[in-house]
């Protein structure tokens, strides 16, 4: 399906159009119609229905805000474009998602026209507060259909809405829907078609000082988007009121009007102190009004959600259930993915050695089996953790029990300065980063999820065990201390460093980087609802098509340039001469064989075995990486590493568990995992050029904390750039972490041998 | 859910002090200009009945009713809020 390219992603800087008074160039005359309302008011599952797979998930310039685009087939025939806007309970935006909802609407996001009608959703069993954002849209005078959405479940709920007397006293358009159940779709979708005239702007009576001086500021724009005069004084109210860090509009305003807006701020506050509140009391004495008019009864108290929030909030029970959901949400994550995972390593490699045979032995080969396949494996394996760990977020979101989940985790979070909703990515952090780095989606809060993103790749995740286990295995002796086993409390002791260290880092962040005035926690707890399956599935689908599309790109394109660096060049000098003596016991081998002498026959399998490895170790050693391995010797000896460690040190940045066949290809062990005895061996016994042992069980456990901290994870920093839209964030994690590991590093190995532990 | 102890104990207070699952009227908000304005967006406008649901499991936050909608509000930023208890 394509998708014109106004609607597709536009990678460029982020530019709010208000000198250029000009707006976006349509290119399709197909109707634009923009979704809008507040969080779960079921926007999603309309968009869902009304697009069915004909959308696209892209990012709006310049920010990690999302923009979902797709299209609806109508009956008539005829197409129309729809864009679904990030929830949102006011058009005067607090984050910058909101941001994007007011600058679409008022018609000046970037390479976005504005919306010929704005779909306005609400949640009819909640009306009086979803209202806020319908006088808004109605104040700025654009053509709005009101979508009356969960109407079964307000009756059944004993609400009875007008919608006939809404509409009269709105003045637009309103249609009763349910988006779960598919009722009154057909009619909103015949009504999004007919003309919606402008509704008449309701006059508040603004102030007079308040309104003068948004006149005069809308004055001094540039003409904006087709209601120009309109649009400007809107435009020119935001100006005046929107206060926000993450808000840019006032960044585009000609310079003039900038020094104007902060002079007539000082003014305002000096004559009518509270006339930034004006607004939001002006609209809800209006909505108190309508809602008595289209409302026959009131809403009574929901009895069925108050009746479970008592056992899912309850002060013992509640931190009770949910440590058990979570406890079988990690383990999911962390043991239903691996045999998916398995299985797609074996495909993969099963694929590698299907098409190897087609292509000629040498460079291309090695390129498609060992760079490019290698590379699509390493990208398909983290499907089955999003997908899994998606299914229950989403799961959770739409039931209502996400908002629980934060509700009860909320305290200790706060611990680290941030909220309840970085709990679940963070503990997902601990089987793998990348899903966790995408479930920080549910945290609205920009400085929160950025730093929740930061923290996430310290949980040690997964990919890190083997590592540990090899180090463990081979350095650290399995005696008791106390009641406890030592090699389990080094490893303990490894997890807990990387909470530590994420606490330490993200109270750090908190008070430098990402330092900021308090945000307002203020989250809404929705009514319980039977989650769609169909929204649920769609969540996972977008989820791990992004991961694929978006991270995917950059994972594989990491992949090749490491197969390249671990295969050149190559030392033909050094590998002939093995390479014929290999093929000389091969064939002594099939002779053996074809002899029927088996105990000589397998000798010599076991020779061809022996050489092969130490060809593979050799070109490793000679290659661009191994040199590079030796290159920062100087820099990792301090912590007692040497060039060896160097490589697997390189080398696992495809993923962190690469180390560990890195390690043995080195010492020519071939491809081996971390419970081999051999490797474990060569470890302990490896000299170093002095003759003296070149690993202590120091160097490991120095090597394991520089395991728990650094980045070395190509898809964790492709994730993160997908996440934050930007380079900055993932190349300020990978200098910060890996800083943090080489520090706390050094301050081990050379901390131990001070105290003798050498 | 129990009423109020004292009915005739109606002075202006701060929402968090509000006993669990008692109601109030909003009175008065107040803070730095964004904050102040999110929290009357949300609905925390002067005169709005506000009820007082219970407390998160560790005592904060607290959960609140307000215009039909529930919400988690910290304590601290619940203490913005002034209410008289009815």
């Amino acid at each position: 399906m394509s998708i014109p390219s106004e609607l597709a992603e536009v990678e460029s800087k982020p530019a709010v159009r208000l000198e250029l008074g000009d707006p976006a160039p349509r290119r399709s005359r197909r109707k634009l119609v923009a979704i809008a309302g507040g969080p779960n008011c079921g926007k999603s599952t309309l968009f869902n229905k009304l697009t069915g797979l004909r959308q696209k998930v892209a990012n709006y310039p310049g920010v990690t805000v999302e923009k979902k685009a797709g299209f609806c087939a109508l009956r008539s025939g005829s197409v129309l474009e729809l864009l679904d806007l990030p929830g949102t309970y006011s058009l005067r935006p607090g984050s910058p998602d909101e941001v994007v909802v007011r600058d679409v609407l008022l018609g000046v996001q970037a390479h976005t026209p504005l919306p010929d009608l704005t779909l306005l959703v609400l949640d009819s069993t909640c009306l009086d507060r979803q209202l806020y954002l319908c006088m808004q849209l109605i104040e700025i005078g654009r053509p709005v259909l009101v979508a009356l959405n969960m109407m079964d479940t307000a009756r059944d709920e004993g609400l009875d809405i007008d919608a006939g007397l809404l509409s009269r006293a709105l003045g637009a358009p309103v249609v009763p829907i349910s988006a779960r159940t598919g009722s009154g779709i057909a009619q909103l979708m015949e009504a999004m078609e007919r003309e919606v005239p402008p509704p008449r702007p309701v006059t508040r009576g603004l102030p007079e000082p308040l309104r003068d001086a948004a006149e005069r500021i809308a004055r001094m724009l540039a003409p904006v988007g087709p209601l120009a005069a309109l649009s400007r004084f809107h435009v020119a109210m935001a100006l005046l009121l929107d206060e926000g860090e993450e808000d840019s509009l006032i960044d585009a305003a000609p310079i003039p009007a900038r020094r104007e807006v902060m002079t007539l701020r000082a003014r305002l506050d000096a004559e009518i102190p509270e006339w930034r509140s004006h607004e939001p009391i002006g609209h809800y004495h209006a909505i108190e009004e309508l809602v008595r008019k289209a409302t026959l009864r009131v809403k009574p108290e929901a009895k069925l959600r108050e009746r479970i929030d008592r056992v899912l909030t309850h002060r013992v029970l509640g931190p009770l259930i949910f440590v058990l959901l979570m406890a079988v949400v990690f383990q999911s994550v962390f043991m239903w993915a691996t045999p998916i995972m398995n299985a797609i390593d074996a495909g993969v490699s099963a694929l590698g050695r299907f098409i190897a045979p087609a292509l000629p032995a040498g460079p291309i080969r090695s390129l498609v089996v060992d760079g490019a396949i290698a590379g699509v494996g390493a990208v398909v394996t983290f499907v089955p953790q999003i997908a899994i760990l998606f299914l229950f977020i989403s799961l959770m979101e739409d039931s209502g029990y996400l908002a629980r989940g934060a509700f009860i985790m909320d305290r200790l979070m706060r611990g680290v300065g941030l909220s309840g909703r970085a709990f679940i990515p963070l503990l997902s952090s601990f089987a793998c980063a990348i899903p966790g780095i995408m479930a920080t989606r549910t945290i609205d809060n920009r400085r929160d999820r950025l730093t929740t993103i930061l923290i996430a790749p310290f949980m040690s995740c997964s990919a890190r065990l083997p590592v540990y286990a090899l180090l463990i295995g081979a350095f650290i002796p399995n005696r008791t201390v106390g009641f406890l086993n030592l090699p389990g409390l080094v490893l303990f002791s490894l997890y807990v460093l990387g909470i530590l260290a994420a606490v330490l880092v993200a109270w750090a962040l908190k008070r430098t980087a990402l330092r900021g005035s308090r945000p307002l926690y203020v989250m809404e707890l929705p009514p319980y609802r039977l989650p769609s399956l169909r929204s649920v599935l769609l969540t996972v689908r977008d989820r791990a098509g992004l991961f694929v599309q978006k991270a995917g790109t950059v994972i594989l394109a990491v992949s090749i340039v490491l197969w390249f660096l671990a295969s050149y060049p190559k030392s033909p000098g050094r590998v002939l001469p093995l390479e014929k003596r290999l093929e000389a016991v091969e064939d002594g081998a099939a002779k053996a064989a074809a002899r029927g002498w088996a105990a000589e026959a397998g000798a010599k399998k076991a020779e061809a075995a022996q050489i092969q490895n130490e060809i593979a170790g050799i070109s490793l050693r000679d290659s661009f990486a191994g040199r590079a391995g030796r290159l920062i010797e100087p820099a990792i000896a301090p912590l007692g590493f040497d060039w060896k460690i160097g490589i697997a040190l390189l080398s696992s940045f495809a993923a962190r568990e690469v180390m560990v066949s890195t390690m043995a290809t080195v010492y020519n062990l071939g491809d081996v995992d971390q419970t081999s005895v051999s490797l474990r061996e060569k470890l302990r016994h490896a000299e170093n050029p002095r003759g003296g042992k070149a690993y202590s069980p120091l160097m490991a456990v120095s090597l394991m904390v520089f395991f728990v901290l650094a980045c070395q994870c190509m898809s964790t920093v492709a994730v993160v750039r997908r996440e934050t839209n930007s380079w900055r964030w993932p190349i300020f994690m990978v200098v910060m972490m890996n800083g943090l590991a080489w520090i706390a590093s050094l301050a081990v190995y050379q901390g131990g041998k001070l105290m003798g532990l050498g | 859910m129990t009423p109020p102890r004292d009915r005739a104990d109606r002075r202006t207070r701060k929402l968090a002090e509000l006993e669990p699952g008692s109601r109030g009227i909003v009175r008065r908000v107040s803070g730095e200009p964004g904050l102040l304005r999110r929290l009357m967006e949300l609905g925390f406008v002067p005169g709005t009945p506000v009820t007082f649901v219970r407390r998160a499991p560790m005592g904060d936050p607290i959960e609140l009713r307000l215009r039909g909608t529930h919400f988690s509000i910290r304590t601290s930023e619940a203490d913005r809020i002034d209410v008289d208890p009815f």
